[in-house]
């Protein structure tokens, strides 16, 4: 191979330093973050001062910040559940369907991927107002799932384009209805596939703040959206409270994903 | 005449204009195991899975004793099937895989338990129950297929190239076990193959595909010694064909003239000839003898080529036209005098062992 990391020689040294300084830009600033919810200098001075719990207790006495987490949680779970669902019925149709358009289709289902998000979220704003959804957690969950869509769809299509169709016909001369087959042995043989969907779409809707924005109204507002809301009325450490926490769940999440895709794939 | 037990009328099956089954027509008795043999891409498969109920033929009719199969779906055929590639179910352990078919059907556990344990001893797997087929080789996935579509009793077992993905030894190794588990449970066996071997190894009968007809149905024996064509003559054990005039026919027996202009009498034909017509002798490289015999016809050869096999030789020569012919006569024991050892010489078949066939048949 021509980049073979062996006979590097001393570039070795230079690819290692470049790769640390890449890791360090992108870590720095949550480390940052973290560090600055302990400091106990209301103006996130740094070094800090000394070292409190104070925000994280004033984070925990506001009943909203609580409150968003638990919006955002909701509306993701509902978002996730719905994303996964038509992700799996659309994967069937575009993996084993033969059908007219069928590239087409696909190509729609995936262009909030590539769409910006902006462009999107005034497009879908204006049209829920008109329809009356504006600013009902079903506005907000509908919205959610079509951005989680893609990432729903990618993985589950994958694991289904790998999966033989003869397995699934076996099953059904077994005896298996389609139905009960499909449920029975395709959908556990894909489990992967369908996890890391869910994992995927939840984490697009919880920590998307871009149409969330315009998806919000006072009294119905996302973790992303409420800090954003108070970094612009003053910069408190309690939003530093705000953001480790929300590190902290995003990586337990991933570190959680990581074990049970081990066990699921053994 | 009975009903058969399972018959194939007049099936058709086609994609697009491409047409893979043309008209096939078999009708099968209880318990027998035929084979459908022919080269890849004949219809074979297609065929199978018309009875499967996986493809939904264009015309003609599948009967399971006198009723039709086409408008029950798959599920609810009861047929047992073994595929060419492993479908075994990932997610669940042997047992469960054979334990499926009964489960979907509801059946109470003692039933299954008892069902699995006879299964496993069947296909020689006891003790593998609680694997995953993960951990098993690929023969013994295929024995647990086997068992899995075994367990419900269908009158009726389909099998598509169960073993093409073995290598030789463990083939054969699991073609007596097929042959065994026949004769145990007496199922009725459709099975897929287009090895030659392996058909005439396993089969009752032999359904031979060509471009989605058959080209001929019968025991191994009709295949080859009875060949209705030459297609059925060439793929079923070796075979030389030499061009021939046809002279004359009385009783089945022909006067051909071959190539070098000798005359011989009495070769099978398998049609009617007119006189002058351009045939083809065909003549199987064992029937040929390196000696003359109280009836034979003799054809003058240079021998280019000859390896001694022990049970047999086989020899390469030439015939005087130039055609290259393959001779595999049997060893005679009792004269250990080699002619092939010379430059040139003759070989010798029986007329009656030799098939006269029309020339220029599309192959
Ligand atoms: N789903 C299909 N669509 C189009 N052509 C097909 C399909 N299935 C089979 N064929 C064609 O029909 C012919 C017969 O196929 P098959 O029955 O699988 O042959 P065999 O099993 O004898 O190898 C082949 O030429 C194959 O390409
Ligand atoms: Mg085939």
């Amino acid at each position: 191979m021509l980049l073979d990391y062996d006979r590097l020689g001393w570039l070795r040294g230079a690819l290692l330093a470049f790769t640390g300084l890449v890791a360090a830009f992108l870590l720095l600033p949550v480390v940052f973050i973290v560090l600055l919810s302990f400091g106990s200098s209301r103006w996130l001075a740094f070094p800090p001062p000394g070292w409190t719990l104070k925000w994280y207790e004033e984070l925990f006495a506001e009943p909203a910040w609580l409150e968003a987490a638990l919006t955002s949680a909701r509306i993701a779970t509902m978002a996730t559940v719905l994303a996964v669902v038509i992700g799996l019925m659309a994967s069937f149709a575009l993996v084993r369907g033969k059908f007219r358009g069928r590239d087409a289709v696909r190509g729609l289902l995936l262009t909030p991927m590539v769409l910006p998000v902006v462009v999107f979220a005034i497009a879908i704003y204006a049209f829920f107002l008109r329809i009356g959804l504006g600013g009902t957690t079903a506005g907000f969950v509908i919205a959610h799932t079509v951005l989680a869509l893609p990432f729903a769809i990618i993985p589950i299509s994958a694991a289904l384009e790998g999966f033989d169709k003869s397995i699934e016909d076996a099953a059904i001369v077994c005896g298996a209805s389609p139905f009960e087959a499909k449920l029975r042995v395709t959908l556990p043989s894909i489990k992967i596939g369908i996890f890391s969907a869910a994992i995927f779409a939840f984490l697009a809707s919880w920590d998307e703040v871009v149409v969330a924005i315009f998806m919000a109204s006072p009294t119905l507002q996302t973790l992303p959206v409420k800090i954003w809301g108070s970094l612009r009325q003053d910069l408190s450490p309690v939003i530093a409270a705000a953001s480790s926490l929300l590190v902290l769940l995003t990586l337990s999440l991933m570190i959680v994903t990581a074990l049970i895709r081990r066990k699921l794939s053994t | 005449m009975t009903e058969p037990f399972l018959s194939i009328r007049n099936l058709r099956k086609t994609f697009g204009s491409f047409v893979a089954v043309h008209d096939v027509t078999i009708d099968i008795p209880k318990g027998e195991f035929l084979t459908f043999l022919g080269p890849s891409g004949s219809g074979k498969s297609t065929t199978l899975y018309a009875i499967a109920g996986f493809q939904d033929p264009t015309s003609g009719d599948v009967l399971l004793e006198g009723r039709s199969l086409l408008s029950v779906p798959s599920h609810k055929r009861n047929i047992g099937m073994v595929f060419q590639r492993y479908t075994l179910f990932q997610h669940l352990t042997v047992a469960e895989n054979v334990a499926f078919p009964l489960r979907v059907r509801r059946r109470p556990d003692a039933e299954v338990n008892r069902k699995v344990a006879e299964m496993l001893s069947l296909v020689r797997l006891e003790g593998f129950g609680g694997r995953y087929p993960g951990a098993l080789s690929g023969g013994q996935q295929q024995r647990v297929a086997l068992a899995r579509a075994l367990a419900y009793d269908p009158p009726i077992l389909l099998m598509d190239e169960p073993l093409s993905a073995l290598d030789k030894k463990l083939r054969e190794e699991i073609q007596a076990e097929i042959r065994r588990i026949h004769r145990e449970t007496g199922v009725t066996i459709l099975y897929v193959t287009h090895d030659q071997d392996e058909a005439l190894h396993l089969s009752d009968r032999i359904a031979l595909f060509r471009d989605g007809r058959i080209a001929q149905i019968g025991t191994g024996e009709d295949l080859y010694l009875r060949p209705a064509c030459e297609f059925v003559a060439s793929f079923i054990g070796n075979s030389n064909f030499l061009p021939a005039e046809h002279l004359q026919t009385t009783d089945g027996a022909a006067t051909i003239r071959l190539a070098d202009g000798s005359i011989v009498s009495g070769v099978k034909a398998t049609q009617e000839f007119g006189q002058g017509q351009k045939t083809r002798l065909m003549v199987r490289p064992e029937a040929f003898r390196l000696r003359p015999g109280p009836a034979t016809a003799g054809l003058a050869v240079e021998f280019i080529d000859a390896a001694f096999f022990g049970e047999r030789r086989r020899v390469v020569a030439r015939t005087s036209a130039g055609q290259e012919i393959d001779v595999r006569p049997p060893s005679d024991m009792a004269n250990d005098h080699d002619e092939t050892a010379q430059q040139s010489g003759q070989v010798f078949f029986d007329p009656a062992a030799a098939f006269l066939f029309p020339a220029l048949q599309t192959t």
